[in-house]
């Protein structure tokens, strides 16, 4: 296993324009950025989630999202997964739009499904399908989705699993595993269609401490061999620092600030970034 | 044969007396079964084995067999008893009856539902058991009885028609009159059946507001 | 009783005209209830209020109201069709529990975790894809138990197709009573013959509730096996 300071300079620094907080993205049509969120507000409600957000995140980037509960984060990435539409603003996904065609008009299902492919999530509550085994887990989008013969999915999928460690699960159910391998099993279940984005959604926040490890083990993995854009929310401050090429700040709808682990950490600019780090660091 | 105003207009008399007699059957066989129900699920829970038997087959009676059978049962084999009872008390009755052994599951759930911490709180205020049964258990429970009793209710009302079979004038029964007298259906069937329908809206009502109000 | 029992051939074609009917109500209950429920939870606004209209507008009457206005008044409509008694009455109670079974599948599909929905939208599943694969595999746990009380209901339904001519146990058993005169036999017969339909009905019910995939999962999860449990180090 790599240490954290070998992982963190072992990517290359962000240019400078893509962290400032509302800096100005170039308009290019040729995929620059892996993920890019372009004046995206969100309302549930009356009640404002986002706020004129801006945010792009390069092909291979590992980018943390860190900030109080509520102030958006999670709706960043079920908007990126086209769980939720925005309310205003536009998201492109190497350069193409998850919301419109190129005529403006909104995207039928069968176009935002083939963008959507691109991107994998793994959820907080961890979501395995209860009435399948692992392995009918691990199988059911690559029959469905990608129309493999079960016999490659299967193949496959037991490659996953060794991956994850948990090659010996293959027929045990969901309610069989512990959380810490249930998430295993989900991130291996995301991984397996080889999207280019991987979303993590607080991954480890519904586990007990002792099996959080097992988990960003995995990640950082993960992180560490393949070239997969990834963008995380977590609580954990000390992974986020190891695995991400760059934290932003979240408070109330906005990114407040943003930029390498190593600054947001040691010298955080903002008042408010540097009363939630004390808030989590001390807890 | 197409549809027939004046006709229509004719019967429209004869069929609210069939109105009047369905609300006058739901009301009473609902009361009977509210209360019955109640009173059987306190008998099912506070009593012996004796008590509990007895709920559980009147239970498996209602369950088990249709309303219809009973209703001949009751209103052929008393006579045979030598006990005569006109057709509205025994529809009334036997309406009622089976309905209150389903009310009684609906009071036994909601009482299961409650807090043991609720009855350990009464133990410790020394409460009798009297006084934690009348002002604690039997009220809430009949509030959180509330919505699924009046779905049994509406239920009720809707069986009201079966009682037409041993001669209830009831708006089914009434329309079936008309149509036999003049060998024309589709008028009284059809306004029946709209009257039926108007007649669920209070249900209706009262069951979204309740849903309003705690969902 | 003996003078009842002699009437056993006939009984017993009664008896299997009931079951028939009845196989065939829930069969079809169940079809339109999953069809409609669906419905019910469409995401289209103008969908789901018109599949409720359409449920309150065909259980507000009552089966054996709408089972006349079929049989007798809807022939009288030009160009409406005289149905069978047995086909007026297959389709009228089928529909009545096709309403009733709509409002368990709704409240089922609702009860499976919204989760489930999501982590079928990232893996990238269409929605019907979702739905037939993952939602209604679990939400037939909760369906099936409700769904059989109700098919239980369903059976005593059968008794008023009788009214219409339909040659079931009860229109046969009025037949004999009205032979014999042994009208408490002939009921307590009845009884007894609707009650045991009824059980063998929750019977197979509760069969079918041991082959749901939820429920097998959940049994194995229960069961000491061959699995470590949880929390064993991998």
């Amino acid at each position: 296993m790599l240490s954290a300071a070998e992982f963190s300079h072992s990517r290359p620094f962000v240019p400078e324009a893509a962290t400032e907080a509302h800096g100005v993205a170039p308009k290019s049509k040729h995929a620059k950025w892996a993920i890019e969120f372009e004046r995206i507000s969100k309302f549930f409600g009356a009640h404002r989630v986002l706020v004129d957000l801006d945010l792009q995140v390069q092909p291979g980037e590992k980018v943390t999202l860190i900030g109080p509960s509520g102030s958006g984060k999670t709706t960043v990435l079920r908007l990126a997964m086209t769980l939720e539409k925005p309310t205003g603003g536009d998201i492109r996904i190497f350069g193409e739009s998850i919301l419109f065609d190129s005529a403006g008009k909104p995207l039928s299902t069968s176009q935002e499904a083939r963008i959507r492919r691109r991107c994998g999530m793994v959820f907080q509550q961890f979501n395995l399908f209860p009435h399948l085994t692992v392995l009918q887990n691990l199988v059911l989008a690559p029959t469905t989705v990608l129309r493999q013969s079960k016999e490659q999915a299967e193949n496959t999928a037991l490659e996953y699993l060794r991956m994850v460690g948990l090659e010996g699960k293959v027929h045990a159910y969901p309610a069989q595993l512990s959380g810490g391998q249930q998430q295993r099993i989900a991130i291996a279940r995301a991984l397996i269609l080889k999207p280019e984005i991987l979303l993590l959604d607080e991954i480890t926040s519904a586990l007990d401490p002792e099996l959080a490890g097992e988990v960003l083990d995995v990640v950082r993995g993960v992180a560490h061999e393949t070239k997969v854009t990834l963008l995380i929310v977590t609580h954990e401050m000390r992974f986020a620092r190891e695995v991400s090429d760059r934290i932003a700040v979240f408070d109330a709808g906005r990114i407040i600030e943003q930029g390498s682990p190593d600054k947001i950490f040691s010298y955080p600019e903002c008042d408010r970034t540097r009363a939630f780090l004390q808030s989590v660091l001390n807890h | 044969m197409t549809w027939d105003w004046s006709y229509a207009v004719e019967i429209v008399p004869n069929l609210m007396v069939g109105v009047w007699y369905t609300i006058l059957v739901t009301l009473a066989s609902s009361a009977i079964a509210l209360i019955g129900g109640l009173l059987l699920a306190i008998l099912e829970i506070a009593s012996t084995r004796l008590g509990r038997t007895f709920v559980r087959f009147w239970l498996e009676l209602a369950r088990g067999v249709p309303i219809l059978i009973l209703l001949y049962f009751t209103f052929y084999v008393l006579p045979q008893l030598g006990i005569t009872i006109p057709a509205i008390p025994i529809g009334i009755g036997v309406l009622g009856v089976v309905y209150a052994a389903y009310c009684s599951e609906v009071y036994r759930g909601s009482l299961i539902t409650i807090p043991t911490e609720l009855r350990d709180a009464c133990v410790a205020l020394n409460l009798s058991q009297y006084v934690t049964w009348q002002r604690v258990l039997v009220p809430l429970m009949i509030k959180r009885a509330v919505p699924a009793l009046l779905n049994y209710v509406l239920g009720l009302f809707r069986e009201t028609a079966m009682l037409f079979a041993i001669g209830v004038p009831v708006l089914m029964g009434e329309a079936q009159v008309a149509g036999n007298e003049s060998f024309r259906f589709l008028e009284p069937f059809t306004l029946a059946g709209i009257i039926y329908m108007a007649m669920n809206l209070p249900f209706l009502y009262l069951l979204s507001r309740y849903k309003d109000k705690h969902a | 009783m003996e003078a009842v029992l002699e009437y056993w051939p006939v009984l017993i074609q009664g008896l299997w005209v009931t079951v028939w009917v009845s196989s065939c109500i829930i069969l079809g209950a169940a079809l339109g209830a999953i069809m409609l429920g669906v419905l019910r939870v469409s995401r289209t606004g103008v969908i789901r209020v018109l599949s409720m209209v359409f449920i309150e507008c065909i259980r507000g009457p009552s089966a054996l109201v709408l089972l006349f206005w079929v049989f007798y008044a809807l022939p009288l409509l030009p160009g409406m069709p005289q149905l069978s008694p047995l086909a007026a009455a297959i389709l009228v109670l089928a529909l009545d529990g096709a309403v009733y079974g709509a409002e368990i599948v709704r409240a089922g599909i609702e009860a499976v975790n919204r989760g489930q929905a999501d982590a079928c939208h990232a893996l990238g599943l269409s929605r019907f894809q979702s739905f037939t694969k993952v939602v209604l595999p679990q939400a037939l746990s909760q369906i099936v138990p409700a769904f059989g009380s109700l098919a239980r209901g369903m059976i005593k339904w059968t008794s008023i197709v009788s009214f219409i001519g339909v040659q079931d146990i009860l229109y046969v058993a009025n037949n004999v009573r009205a032979q014999t005169f042994e009208t408490t036999i002939v009921f307590c017969l009845l009884a007894v013959l609707y009650w045991i339909l009824t059980v063998l009905c929750g019977l197979v019910f509760r069969e079918l509730e041991q082959v749901l995939p939820l429920n097998r999962a959940l049994r194995a999860a229960r069961a000491p096996s061959a699995y470590a449990p949880a929390g064993a180090a991998q």
